[in-house]
């Protein structure tokens, strides 16, 4: 298929910068706005798994961030990147879900999912119960904190970028971390 | 935990020597603790706990988390539920009005220059130089003005490059919409990598 076919030029799409394709969404390229989509989805459905804890949740909490985050385009400046801006939009409508109901933590999808290669079934069925036993003692945070701890941990941001994620000062987020870790590594302390 | 009241401030994360304790475990994570962080209780016992969750969460990290492959097509359903005309540019014609979608209009030019494999454009804006009147209906093609944006390959001939711009606007302007464009502005803004791109004559990989 050469350079220049309609299929190609789609592809071609999927590979621009940030930039260039959050401004031709703005002037109504939504196929600029799905190269946005599927290239932050995984990043973004991860963290929300994570947040609220099971999956259909996390599903419908990245679909309304998206579809927000391209009602309010228009009014995106590019002061941030946007992946910052995605962060506020995903943790915040995760936080909202958190706040309107009860979260429901059916780990038993997390466990049935496939886990890292390993030596052993025994050594796989160890570690697998290590980072289950870790996701339940997430969830049992308090969501400020979890919010936290995910967003620095699994996500690796710095403190300047979630203090602006979650509206806090820097050193509000490394009080929410510093009683998260110990929070975490006393339920952990049996694993040792 | 290894000791009791490692924290002192609720809202901040000093540790009881004093050290914040979010410098004492990036240095755990890093491996570059200095000679108070070795000798301090406080301190140890945050890398302590750093060591004990540092491979729960490198199994958190490996977890097979993939979002649904109905994702993306639902979000853009949602999406194109939503677009509403951007208002209209008049087309030329000689048996009543027609008139296209300023959108659709701009992403037909987009697309002809996106064909160019070292430019991308970023914005494309089509705008009546003179507005037609309502009864301007079977008068000639309305002349519009293209303003468009563009990242270019770093080494690219931006000359010959912009021209071709030009050439492709012109081009799908009255080929494929009817229009008379009368001015074109073109901005390169940028510069990109493209790691796929190998000058002519450089040796293919082996």
């Amino acid at each position: 298929m050469g350079a220049g076919t309609p299929a190609a030029v789609d592809f071609a799409v999927g590979t621009f910068d940030d930039l260039t394709l959050v401004v031709r969404a703005q002037e109504g390229d939504v196929r600029a706005f799905e190269a946005l989509v599927r290239r932050y989805q995984r990043r973004f459905y991860r963290l929300a798994v994570r947040l609220l804890g099971n999956s259909s949740d996390a599903e419908e909490a990245v679909q309304d961030a998206f579809l927000s985050a391209w009602r309010r385009l228009p009014g995106f400046r590019g002061e941030a990147a946007f992946s910052s801006w995605m962060y506020r939009i995903v943790t915040n409508r995760c936080l909202l879900l958190l706040r309107k109901r009860r979260p429901v933590t059916t780990l038993d999808e997390l466990r049935d999912q496939p886990g890292p290669e390993s030596a052993s079934p025994e050594h796989a069925a160890e570690t697998r119960d290590r980072a289950v036993a870790l996701q339940r003692a997430l969830l049992d945070l308090p969501t400020d904190q979890r919010a936290c701890w995910i967003l620095r941990e699994l996500h690796g941001l710095g403190y300047e970028d979630i203090a602006t994620i979650v509206a806090a000062s820097p050193d509000a987020v490394r009080g929410r971390l510093h009683r998260a870790r110990r929070t975490l590594a006393e339920v952990m302390a049996p694993w040792r | 935990m290894a000791v009791n009241g490692t924290h002192v401030q609720p809202e901040h994360a000093q540790l009881a020597c004093g050290r914040d304790a979010a410098v004492a475990w990036d240095a755990a994570v890093a491996g570059r603790r200095d000679a108070h962080q070795r000798a301090c209780p406080h301190c140890q016992a945050v890398a302590e706990d750093q060591r004990l969750l540092a491979s729960a969460v490198a199994e958190l990290h490996e977890e097979a988390l993939e979002p649904p492959a109905s994702l993306v097509e639902q979000v853009m359903g949602a999406v194109f539920a939503e677009i509403r005309p951007a208002g209209y540019l008049p087309l030329p014609t000689r048996h009543g009005r027609a008139r296209i979608d300023r959108v659709a209009a701009a992403g037909v030019l987009r697309h002809a220059v996106d064909r160019m494999p070292a430019v991308r454009v970023r914005s494309c804006q089509i705008h009546l130089v003179d507005p037609p009147g309502p009864d301007d209906a079977t008068q000639g093609t309305p002349p519009v003005r293209v303003r468009i944006s563009v990242t270019a390959r770093f080494g690219l001939d931006l000359i010959s490059a912009t021209a071709r711009v030009r050439q492709m606007i012109l081009a799908a302007a009255a080929d494929l919409l009817g229009l008379s464009v009368t001015a074109i502005d073109i901005d390169v803004v940028d510069v990109h990598d493209d790691p796929s791109w190998a000058p002519a004559g450089a040796d293919a990989p082996s």
